[in-house]
C-alpha cells in the first residue's frame, strides 16, 4: 500500500487546476454581465455626467454654506417675520438657479440633479412651472458622444429639455437638418413650446425652404400671437434674416 | 479485517489467464474471425493491435478451444535466438528434443515440412512476433510455404511504427486481423463481467455510468490500462475501507478516487 496522503495532496492540486478554467469562465461571465449592464445604462449615466454631477453638488454645498452668514445677516440686520424671510430666501434661490442656467459650462452634459428635501419644498412653492430638477445644458461641446447620449436618452424618456437642447445646439453648430429634426421632435411632444417652433422655422430658412418656413410661421403667429414669432416673420418677409 | 475491495483488486491483476477471458462483442468477433481464418488454406495470419488490446489472451483462448481438434501450439515468449526458436519448432514438429549442442539444418527442416503436407496440419501461434528479426520472419514464411505449418503471427508496434510494421508483414501475410481498443460500452461490459464472474455484484453496481465514462477517458479503452486503473482504484478503496472508512462510499466509487488513481498511474498530471 503506497502512501495515500501525498496522493490526496496531489489530487487537491489537480482539482484546483481542473477548476481554474471554470473559475476564470465564471469571472469572465460576471465581468461580461457587468459590462453589459454598464453599457446598457451608459445612455443614462456616463463618467462625465457623474463627474459633472459631483462638481455641481460640491458647488451647491458651497453655496449653501455661503448662505448661512447671509441668513444670519438678514436675521440680525432686520426685524423680519418668517414668511417675509422665506420670500427673501426664495428670491435668492431663483437668482442662483438662473445664474446656473445661463452660465457656460463647456465640459458639462445634461445632468439631472436630485433636489434635497428641504430645497424641494421651497422650490415647489416658488413656481409651479419650474421643474423639480436643475437642468444643466451643454452650451459648447465638441464631444459627439455627449450628443449621442442625449439623443439616446430622449428616445427613452421623451424629455423635451433634451430634444430642445439638441435642436438649439445643432442650430448653433450650423447643422440645420438636425436642428430642424430635433425641433420637430420637441414640437411633437409639446406643441406649445415657442422656442422649438422658432428653431424649426429658422432651420428651414437656413436650409433654403423660405416659403415653407414663412407659411408655418404665419400660421403660428395667427394662432399664438407671439411677439417673437412676429418679429421673426417681419425679418423673413423683409429679407433681413 | 478483510476489505471487500481486496477481492475486487485481485480481479484486475493483469494476466493472460484464460479463466479471465471475457466475451465481449469485439472479442467474440475477433475470435470468430481468427477461427474462420484458420480454416482457410492460408499460410500466415497476422493478429495486429496496440499493446493491451487482447491479442495474447485471444491466442490463448483459441489454443485452449482448438487444442483437442487441431495440432495447435502457442509460443508465448519469443525465442532469444534463431537456434532456440528452431529447436522449439523441431520439438513441435518431431516431438523429439534436440541436444543443445546441435544446430537445426533449415533446408532439411523445410523439406521435412514439405513432406508433412497433406498428412498433418500444424498451427503455430507466435506471440510478440515483433521481437523476431526480418531474416527470421523470412524463414518462418518459407516454412509456411510448405502448407503443412500455418503461422498466426501476433505483433504490436508503438505509435508511429504501427503502420510500418503492418505494411512490412502485410506483403507476406494473407490475412490481417486487427484488434482495437474497447469502446465505452465494451469496456463497461468488460469491467462488470469481470467483477460478476467473481460474485462481486455490489462493487460492480457501485461503478456507475459516469465513472465508466471517466475510466474510458483515462484508459482510452485499453484493456491492460483498464486493469491497471481498476486495480489502483480498488487498492485506494481498500486503504480507505481499512483506515478511513468515512472517505469511501460503498454505493458509489467517488470520482476523487478514480482521479487519484489516474494521477498515480500518470494518465493525468498536476
Amino acid at each position: 500500500m503506497y502512501d495515500i496522503k501525498p496522493l490526496e495532496e496531489e489530487w487537491k492540486k489537480y482539482r484546483k487546476k481542473k477548476r481554474k478554467p471554470l473559475y476564470l469562465a465564471g469571472a469572465g461571465f460576471i465581468v461580461f454581465l457587468v459590462l453589459i449592464l454598464f453599457f446598457s445604462n451608459s445612455d443614462k449615466i456616463t463618467f462625465k455626467a457623474l463627474s459633472s454631477y459631483f462638481k455641481t453638488l460640491k458647488n451647491t454645498i458651497a453655496n449653501n454654506e455661503d448662505e448661512i452668514p447671509k441668513r444670519s445677516a438678514l436675521e440680525t440686520g432686520f426685524v423680519m417675520n418668517a414668511p417675509l424671510m422665506r420670500v427673501e430666501m426664495e428670491k435668492q434661490m431663483i437668482e442662483e438657479t438662473e445664474t446656473e442656467n445661463t452660465e457656460e459650462s463647456p465640459g458639462n452634459i445634461l445632468v439631472d440633479i436630485p433636489i434635497l428635501d428641504g430645497q424641494e419644498d421651497t422650490r415647489s412653492n416658488i413656481s409651479k412651472h419650474r421643474r423639480s430638477k436643475v437642468h444643466l445644458d451643454i452650451i459648447k461641446t465638441t464631444n459627439v458622444t455627449a450628443y449621442k447620449d442625449v439623443e439616446k436618452r430622449f428616445k427613452q424618456s421623451h424629455d423635451i429639455d433634451d430634444s430642445l437642447f439638441l435642436a438649439r445646439s445643432y442650430y448653433k453648430k450650423g447643422n440645420y437638418k438636425k436642428s430642424e429634426y430635433w425641433a420637430l421632435q420637441t414640437n411633437k411632444v409639446n406643441p406649445n413650446i415657442e422656442e422649438s417652433m422658432l428653431i424649426f422655422v429658422k432651420s428651414k430658412m437656413k436650409l433654403g425652404r423660405k416659403n415653407e418656413a414663412r407659411n408655418i410661421l404665419r400660421h403660428y403667429v395667427k394662432s399664438s400671437n407671439s411677439q417673437e414669432a412676429k418679429k421673426l416673420l417681419y425679418r423673413i418677409e423683409n429679407g433681413k434674416f | 479485517m478483510k476489505s471487500r475491495y481486496e477481492a475486487a483488486k485481485q480481479v484486475f491483476v493483469d494476466s493472460v489467464d484464460i479463466e479471465d477471458y471475457i466475451d465481449l462483442d469485439a472479442s467474440v468477433a475477433a475470435y470468430k474471425q481468427l477461427e474462420y481464418s484458420l480454416e482457410k488454406p492460408l499460410k500466415m495470419i497476422l493478429l495486429f493491435g496496440r499493446p493491451g488490446t487482447g491479442k495474447s489472451i485471444l491466442l490463448n483462448r483459441i489454443q485452449e478451444k482448438l487444442k483437442h481438434q487441431k495440432e495447435i501450439h502457442y509460443f508465448d515468449t519469443p525465442a532469444v535466438n534463431e537456434k532456440e526458436f528452431f529447436h522449439k519448432l523441431f520439438k513441435v514438429l518431431t516431438q523429439k528434443d534436440l541436444p543443445s549442442n546441435t544446430e537445426v539444418n533449415f533446408s532439411a527442416l523445410v523439406e521435412f515440412c514439405q513432406n508433412l503436407r497433406g498428412k498433418r496440419e500444424i498451427i503455430i501461434l507466435l506471440d510478440e512476433a515483433q521481437m523476431y528479426g526480418t531474416e527470421m520472419m523470412e524463414k518462418i514464411r518459407l516454412l509456411s510455404d510448405s502448407r503443412a505449418v500455418k503461422f498466426v503471427v501476433s505483433l504490436h508496434k508503438t505509435d508511429d511504427e504501427d503502420l510500418i510494421a503492418k505494411e512490412h508483414f502485410q506483403s507476406r501475410i494473407w490475412e490481417v486481423i486487427e484488434l482495437k481498443n474497447a469502446t465505452k460500452e465494451d469496456q463497461t461490459a468488460y469491467i462488470h463481467k469481470k467483477l460478476l464472474k467473481k460474485n462481486l455484484f455490489e462493487i460492480a453496481n457501485s461503478i456507475k455510468a459516469k465513472d465508466m465514462k471517466l475510466i474510458h477517458k483515462f484508459t482510452k479503452g485499453n484493456y491492460r490500462e483498464c486493469n491497471k486503473l481498476l486495480f489502483t482504484i480498488f487498492e485506494i478503496c481498500e486503504y480507505y475501507d481499512k483506515n478511513e472508512p468515512a472517505k469511501v462510499n460503498y454505493a458509489h466509487i467517488h470520482h476523487r478516487i478514480i482521479e487519484m488513481s489516474a494521477l498515480k498511474l500518470g494518465y493525468i498530471h498536476v
